[in-house]
């Protein structure tokens, strides 16, 4: 599985980045890390992710525009939202949107790895 | 336009509360909260979110250098340079922000965070009677100032 960090913040993208590389996820294996939507597309064009962990709140595209632009690109990319938007509508909109999972931030490393492990079974 | 109640502004004591408990398993300790003056002063790390839609307003998460250096380092973060400490306190801002939405409804908007360094950044922002939650966290003191109003 190869896995596409996009959040503006870059304590939160290392910390992704880590719980996958150490938290037992052998079969992820991070291909790029994006600061906003628009880099999330250039960098899916050519990573090609299965597995994409989306902020909402970003500069430049926000989440949900980039959870549009990425199924566009590859309908079949598996969307974990990790967003401190908690309340249920903006789940519920992100779920509508195509996104398969949704963490609330703050999240512990065992909340990821578990979200981490069901968005990327098969459908 | 109509200030929170008490029981509002309560959610970001138990939001700062939870968002140290779980990301370093360690809760900290508030020291006070109440309605301060436009005489803050705040900490050298400000992380500031600010709200629209059906509010107005802003939080303003502030903390000092050795609290931000502690929480990075529990996350096996090693770059601590000043611009990875800002990163660190607007997330915090945001996080603080958008757990808000819960009990405020989504009807409150939120920017990404605006980070500024330097302990004038609370007090040339708030305006004259801001909710101010102060705290203690593995010995280190750090501030939450909540400065928010609904528009209806």
């Amino acid at each position: 599985m190869r896995l596409l960090i996009v959040d503006d913040s870059n304590m939160i993208r290392t910390r992704i980045s880590r719980v996958v590389q150490s938290g037992g996820l052998k079969d992820i294996a991070v291909v790029g890390l994006a600061k906003n939507g628009l880099e999330a597309v250039r960098i899916a064009r050519v990573a090609r992710p299965d597995v994409v962990t989306m902020d909402l709140t970003m500069p430049e595209m926000d989440g949900i525009e980039c959870i549009a632009a990425l199924l566009k690109l590859d309908a079949t990319v598996n969307i974990l939202v990790v967003s401190a938007l908690s309340d249920k509508s903006t789940a519920i909109a992100a779920l509508k949107m195509g996104a398969r999972g949704f963490v609330a931030k703050p999240f512990t490393d065992e909340e990821l790895q578990i979200a981490l492990l069901e968005v990327s079974e098969p459908r | 336009m109509a200030n929170l109640n008490e029981a509002d502004l309560r959610l970001f004591v138990d939001s700062i509360k939870n968002y140290l408990r779980v990301t370093t398993r360690q809760e900290p300790h508030i020291t006070s909260a109440f309605l301060g003056t436009g005489d803050i002063q705040g900490f050298e790390f400000n992380g500031i979110v600010t709200f629209s839609g059906d509010y107005n307003g802003q939080v303003i998460v502030s903390m000092p250098p050795r609290l931000l250096r502690e929480l990075l380092l529990l996350q096996h973060e090693t770059d601590m340079s000043d611009g990875n400490l800002l990163d660190a306190v607007g997330e915090i801002a945001n996080t603080l922000a958008g757990n808000a939405r819960k009990t405020l409804g989504n009807g409150l908007d939120i920017s990404v965070p605006v980070k500024i360094q330097g302990a004038t950044g609370v007090k040339s922002r708030v305006r004259k009677h801001p909710f101010v939650i102060t705290l203690r966290w593995n010995h280190h003191e750090a501030m939450v100032c909540v400065d928010i109003e609904r528009k209806h």
